[in-house]
């Protein structure tokens, strides 16, 4: 039982790092970025084939951050000219084109079997050794994720990416160059979202294209729009949250004994019905964003 | 549980009236961690000493929920067959089945409930391939033993050796297809099946054969999965003017699929479906009147008995061909079980790999050295008036 909460846990730091770093392109930025998930698997990808080539894990992390990042400065690019909700779409399209080259390329992502047997973290440890020191790395680099995530926020880099999701037209007048704001935003969430995507497939020692569904990037999306857009202690609760629903669910119906055959629609129920509450008790999340009395009211 | 109960109920019935939105807002979260919580400390205590469970996870919902229904059914046939028999170590035997959803995140996560909550010996499960690969590897790390009753890549031979599969690979469906296929006469074939691992083992397989013979497969379409139309593929297939559409999709969208062709007027084309009940599962009638298609078997030769116990219990016929290999799948882990005298994974796994031939309802299962199902007997099937029939040869 111990063991599976730490998965629980672990898991939910590995979303949790994503969806901060959805949350700062998202909440603090305005970028409704539909292709979080690409950045992940470009991360999860990259780490899988260096480890797989024989790199050890601490030196397959930064590179699987960086690779992100570069997919990150590209969406950025990519979309300069484009209104936001056409950006919006057009990074649905891109999540599917990285998942379909993930599909296709056998030669270097194993095509639709994915890469298994990768070594992953800490094999001299075993056991609960082991899942203890996962969680307390994924913990760690949560942490530093967030807070790297909230002195952003507070920069005045932080307050124009506030600026440019209010207004874009007033902050281009104001001389802040939007499309920079958003290449730099893009390009660390990218490296974030990354380090969540390498995490994941060293923990489970596994990624295929199936995990790189578009549903994953909603997924992402629910854990920051229930947590509280904007504010990333939000997004770190949304993460927590979601993943213990989706784990934790499966349990109800061994303490209310319902027949096995209810047991799949009764997931999908019990989630759907607790998102909606949520949504409807909560419109702005259950952390929401706090802005500074004199940013948000004249006096 | 009382020590889970205390920081739990704190906070959620501590604010007196006129507290701030803040705390509220905090309460309602824990609130619901703590409910989660509380539900999984109550499985763990629920769980009896008197019975040995196995685990199974299973596409309950998503695009095969009804493939994940019929492989449960199979399951809860084998468990009451297992009891009525004096059970596992003169122990009752369960099963505890859950949901994957189709997805393999999810899947892994099930799987992983099920060993360290459960604490199961054997995990069966799943049916796509692309989450019976992932489960497999993690129990195969675990050294739980792991049984797939319903993927058919061969990718899944590479798991290792703590891995089962009581369904037959695909390189022998493909070369039952081809053979079929050319049989009746087709020479000139297109093929369309999703693009994942199990579309793109069963295309490679299907297509060596049917080349071997002399015939030819003139355009290849894997499609994407979970597209809400797919008459673009329909109507490159058209152009081909092929003598048969060789195919294969998961229900729903197999469904999809039947329904486009059939407002296209490509009905008319003689469609091969390769394991047609999943195709046919969810599609309407009409749409797929006289398809042809090969079959795993619903039952072995002997299997008859099979058939009555499922329309007894369940009062229809099979809805597809899946649930017989759950069904062995279950029956011979209790048998290594009873003949390793231990429910000890390591132990079961030895039994199983020397259970040698089984008469299963499915027909006989012997392993080979990497564990996956020797012989597996494939019949040719139309489908007719709403059901599937065994053709004439």
């Amino acid at each position: 039982m111990l063991e599976f909460c730490l998965h629980v846990l672990i898991m939910s730091a590995i979303f949790g790092i994503a969806a901060v770093s959805l949350n700062l392109q998202a909440g603090t930025s305005g970028l409704l970025n539909f292709g979080q998930i690409a950045l992940f698997g470009i991360g999860a990808y990259a780490v899988a084939i260096l480890t797989r080539a024989g790199l050890p894990w601490p030196a397959a992390l930064p590179a699987g951050m960086a690779a992100a990042a570069l997919g990150g400065f590209a969406i950025g690019r990519l979309g300069r000219d484009l209104a936001a909700e056409y950006w919006a779409l057009a990074t649905l399209a891109v999540a599917e084109l990285v998942r379909l080259v993930a599909l296709n390329e056998d030669w270097l992502t194993g095509g639709p079997q994915g890469i298994g047997g990768i070594g992953g973290l800490f094999p001299g440890l075993d056991g609960m050794a082991r899942a203890l020191a996962t969680l307390a790395l994924a913990a760690l680099l949560l942490l530093g994720t967030a807070l790297v995530a909230r002195r952003l926020g507070e920069t005045q880099f932080g307050r124009v990416l506030r600026l440019m999701r209010e207004n874009p037209d007033l902050a281009t007048a104001l001389g802040h160059d939007i499309v920079t704001c958003k290449v730099k935003v893009l390009a660390i969430g990218g490296a974030m979202a990354g380090l969540a995507g390498g995490l994941y497939t060293l923990y489970l020692a596994f990624i295929g294209p199936d995990q790189l569904l578009p549903f994953e990037t909603f997924l992402i999306w629910t854990m920051v729009v229930l947590g509280g857009l904007g504010n990333v202690a939000g997004a770190v609760v949304g993460a927590l949250l979601v993943t213990t629903l989706y784990a934790g669910i499966p349990f109800l119906k061994d303490v209310v004994a319902l027949p096995s055959d209810l047991t799949g629609s009764l997931r999908v129920f019990a989630i759907g019905s607790i998102v909606l509450a949520v949504l409807m008790l909560k419109p702005q999340g259950l952390v929401p964003e706090r802005l500074r009395r004199h940013h948000a009211q004249r006096p | 549980m009382a020590r889970m109960n205390g920081p739990t109920r704190g906070p959620t019935h501590g604010p007196a009236k006129g507290m701030t939105g803040r705390i509220t807002r905090r309460s309602a979260g824990v609130a619901l961690l703590g409910a989660a919580a509380l539900a999984m400390l109550g499985s763990g205590a629920a769980r009896a000493q008197d019975t040995v469970t196995l685990g199974a996870v299973l596409p309950l919902s998503g695009a095969s929920a009804t493939i994940g229904e019929d492989q449960r059914r199979g399951i809860e046939l084998a468990v009451e067959k297992v009891n009525a028999d004096g059970g596992v170590l003169g122990r009752k035997l369960a099963v505890a089945v859950e949901d994957s959803g189709g997805r393999a995140q999810s899947a892994i996560d099930a799987a992983r409930k099920l060993v360290s909550v459960s604490k199961t010996p054997v995990v069966i499960g799943e049916y796509s391939s692309g989450n019976t690969i992932p489960v497999g590897q993690y129990l195969q790390r675990e050294g739980i033993v792991h049984i797939n009753p319903g993927s058919s890549s061969p990718a899944i031979k590479t798991i290792g050796d703590r891995s089962f599969s009581t369904i037959g690979l695909d390189d022998v469906a493909g070369k039952f297809t081809a053979q079929a296929v050319y049989g009746m006469g087709h020479r000139k074939a297109v093929f369309l099946a999703p693009n994942n691992a199990y579309g793109q083992g069963v295309y490679a397989e299907t297509k060596a054969a049917f080349e071997a013979l002399g015939g030819q497969i003139v355009a290849n379409l894997l499609f994407t999965e979970g597209q809400s139309n797919y008459r673009r593929e329909l109507q490159r297939i058209a152009a081909a003017k092929p003598d048969v559409i060789i195919y294969s999709g998961y229900g729903q969208e197999a469904a999809t699929i039947n329904r486009e062709a059939f407002e296209l007027g490509l009905s008319k084309t003689p469609w091969f479906g390769i394991y047609l009940s999943m195709c046919t599962a969810d599609s309407r009638p009409e749409t797929v009147e006289g398809q042809m298609g090969m079959e795993v078997n619903y039952v072995g030769p002997d299997g008859a008995w099979y058939r009555d116990a499922y329309k007894k219990k369940f009062g229809k016929e099979f809805a597809t061909t899946f649930s017989g290999y759950t069904y062995d799948a279950v029956m011979m882990a209790a048998a290594a079980i009873n003949k390793a005298g231990s429910a000890e994974p390591a132990r079961i796994r030895e039994a199983l790999a020397a259970l040698g031939d089984y008469a299963g309802a499915t027909g006989p299962i012997a392993f080979d050295a990497q564990g996956q199902r020797k012989t597996q007997p494939y019949i040719v099937v139309s489908y007719k008036g709403g059901e599937l029939k065994t053709a004439a040869k």
